[in-house]
């Protein structure tokens, strides 16, 4: 009797769970959709840009600007860790974070400081929980970032990193490679790489028109090399964005398809109970009457 | 000059397409002043400053806040690079006010403090006078 209860019970609290995690399911669904299309957006600028730069390249005869200078020697460097701010997003933090703290040993072996820049509450969490030094916590991007609050973190790295207080800048986070995969990286933001902001991928077009310049290549060089730093970091948390609601979405499809098997088999319990105790009561039926007669 | 002929303009932010349309002229706000562009203007990649864009097509004529960045004219099109662009309706004339009211707290201690400081006046002001036509 008290059984059959508590079974009850029990599917009561499974359905209401399922039901939960089946919204957030399609609100992350939705989340994602929103987030996608806003990446994709900031593919123009972003392909616009590394193109400029080719043909600036060109122009000049070869880059040189304190943004690509790499230093003889790596001994301070800084992490920047994109993780979320909420949970229930399944591995996606955790990847991210083991990632992060293996670039750091590996840095560490190699006789360099690493300061670590956290943005997410979870990644913060955890990496006090394992005793690192977080240098700065950043909760104010949310997960749908804009550019504007990307922006002045960019602004100081680059700053720090041209007054030499730090010998390169990295980047950890989840990339969207496609809806069905997601790869945690780490990827160097400064200095820059020449052999990749040189735009190999811009258009060939390119590099038969002959421009006219305002101001002189170098100079304008010297305003296009910040701005391609500032939106490969929006990417980065653009990526970084896209992956996290995915991951949210996928973990709650996980969680919805679970709680229904959870309340397939608690039915199936319950059915089992109510039958065995109808049999018993007929039993006790059958019993009395048999002894009346 | 009102019969030339149309070009393509594109105003590219990172976050979205802000315009995209054909065009018949465009006076975009260079780094040493105002450049005007028809269709059919030699290649020029040219450095922006904080300013207005105006934009005239066969709808009428349109004008944006653009922050600095960058223009780019090929052939027919003209592309615009900018890291915030926005329309008069887009503009929100407190947001303006509080950053104009930081911008002028902040002490220039420094050259490169100076000169962020005027930017951020420039661009307050030039947001304002948009919104008050």
């Amino acid at each position: 009797m008290a059984n059959r209860r508590v079974l009850v019970k029990r599917r009561k609290a499974a359905r209401n769970i399922r039901k939960i995690t089946r919204t957030m399911q399609l609100i992350s669904t939705a989340r994602f959709q929103a987030a996608f299309s806003a990446a994709v957006a900031g593919r123009p600028y972003t392909d616009k840009l590394a193109e400029l730069v080719g043909n600036l390249a060109r122009a000049a005869k070869g880059l040189k600007h304190p943004l690509l200078q790499r230093p003889p020697e790596e001994r301070r460097s800084a992490l920047v860790v994109l993780t979320s701010s909420r949970g229930l997003c399944g591995g996606y933090n955790t990847n991210v974070l083991r990632l992060a703290v293996e670039h750091c040993d590996t840095k560490a072996d190699s006789g360099a400081d690493v300061e670590l820049d956290v943005v997410g509450k979870k990644g913060i969490a955890y990496l006090k929980y394992l005793r690192r030094e977080v240098a700065e916590e950043i909760t104010t991007i949310s997960d749908r970032p804009r550019f504007e609050e990307v922006e002045p973190l960019a602004n100081t790295m680059m700053q720090r990193f041209v007054a030499g207080e730090l010998d390169s800048v990295w980047i950890v986070y989840m990339k969207f490679i496609s809806a069905g995969k997601q790869r945690p990286v780490v990827e160097r933001l400064l200095p820059l790489s020449p052999e990749e902001t040189l735009g190999i991928k811009g258009e060939p077009r390119g590099s038969q028109v002959q421009y006219e310049f305002s101001p002189a290549p170098e100079e304008l060089l010297e305003e296009l090399l910040p701005a391609t730093v500032r939106v490969r970091l929006y990417q980065a948390f653009m990526d970084a964005a896209v992956s996290e609601h995915l991951a949210r979405m996928v973990a709650m499809k996980a969680a919805t398809d679970a709680a229904e098997e959870m309340i397939r088999r608690l039915t199936l319990q319950y059915n089992r109970a109510r039958q065995t105790q109808i049999t018993m009561e007929l039993l006790d039926i059958v019993g009395g009457a048999n002894a009346l007669t | 000059m009102t019969e030339g002929k149309l070009f393509t303009c594109s105003v590219v932010t990172p976050e979205k397409i802000v315009l995209d349309r054909k065009v018949r002229f465009v006076a975009v706000p260079a780094h040493d002043g105002e450049i005007g562009f028809l269709t059919g203007r030699a290649p020029l990649v040219v450095k922006l400053d904080v300013g207005r864009l105006r934009v005239e097509s066969d709808e009428g004529s349109e004008e944006l806040f653009i922050d600095g960045g960058f223009a780019e004219m090929v052939g027919d099109k003209l592309t615009i690079l900018t890291e915030d662009a926005r329309r008069p309706e887009e503009l929100d004339r407190d947001e303006i006010l509080t950053e104009r009211q930081t911008a002028v707290a902040q002490p220039s201690v420094s050259d490169k403090a100076f000169a962020e400081r005027q930017r951020a006046l420039k661009r307050s002001r030039t947001q304002l006078r948009l919104l008050d036509e």
